[in-house]
């Protein structure tokens, strides 16, 4: 196993960017996958299922981090990142100072979408707990969101080079 | 930061842009031409997400909020093009159906 990566960033949105990077390519060393342009430093596509889990998700916890933990235009402490990478698997502890989330008051999306009832907002934790295998939330101080994601069976098989 | 989009109108119509990063960096940019657009009523508004790589939420909702003002003045709103992390996006949050993507 790889050792895990470490990263400690101011916890504003400004810092973002330089976290989902990070976070971008410890998901392709798991699923193996490419950029468009290998080359191109500041492209942003994700294309692998594995990877768009990943990030997803995890531009979703950065955000609520630089917003609810440390308000939008408030001081902020530091979000400390440890991403471990492994063969099957991507884990990502996401450690903040800041306030608590009630993880628990995020209302449901509505049951029936149409025009009327698309939702505006609160879509954030019900994106990252469909993305991925497990989101753990410990209310701190310090708080600590632990997300995992398994690299499915399909996308394993092609890397391995099996039939589908 | 740069901002991720172009508007072009045609008489009542418009045509928005959209490339790169949608998210809660850029969408506030994006929700200000919105807040500009439609308050020109258009009739129609053509959204091509051909160029865009990355949404979150904050990038969901401000086309979100684009769709219901149009469709609150009774103008039609189109949404192409959408592929990779966006498209994935929009099929969890079940609104690849509404927006027929």
């Amino acid at each position: 196993m790889a050792p895990p990566i470490r990263l400690t960033l101011p916890g504003t949105l400004r810092y973002r960017a330089i976290a989902v990077r990070a976070v971008a390519e410890a998901a392709r060393l798991v699923s193996g996958s490419t950029q468009r342009d290998p080359n191109d430093a500041l492209a942003h596509d994700v294309r692998d299922p594995f990877d768009t889990a990943v990030v997803s998700a995890f531009m979703e916890i950065f955000n609520n981090v630089a917003i609810h933990a440390y308000s939008r235009d408030g001081e902020a402490s530091t979000i400390e990142l440890t991403i471990t990478p492994d063969a099957d698997q991507i884990m990502i502890e996401i450690k903040d100072h800041g306030v608590p989330f009630d993880i628990d008051g995020v209302p449901p999306l509505p049951e029936e979408l149409d025009e009327h009832t698309l939702p505006e907002g609160g879509m954030g934790i019900h994106i990252a707990k469909t993305m991925l295998d497990e989101v753990v939330y410990e209310p701190g101080p310090p708080n600590l969101w632990r997300l995992r994601k398994h690299l499915s069976a399909p996308t394993q098989q092609l890397r391995n080079g099996s039939p589908k | 930061m740069t901002v991720p989009f172009d508007v072009s109108r045609n008489g009542n119509e418009a045509t928005l842009v959209i490339r790169g990063s949608l998210d809660i960096n850029t969408a506030p940019a994006l929700g200000e031409e919105i807040d500009r657009l439609v308050t020109t009523r258009p009739t129609k508004v053509l959204v091509d997400l051909t160029g865009l790589d990355l949404i979150d939420s904050s990038g969901v909702a401000a086309l979100v909020k684009l769709y219901k003002a149009v469709r609150a003045a009774s103008g039609q709103v189109t949404i192409s093009g959408a592929r990779d992390q966006p498209l994935a996006i929009f099929k969890l949050l079940r609104m690849d159906k509404v927006f027929n993507l």
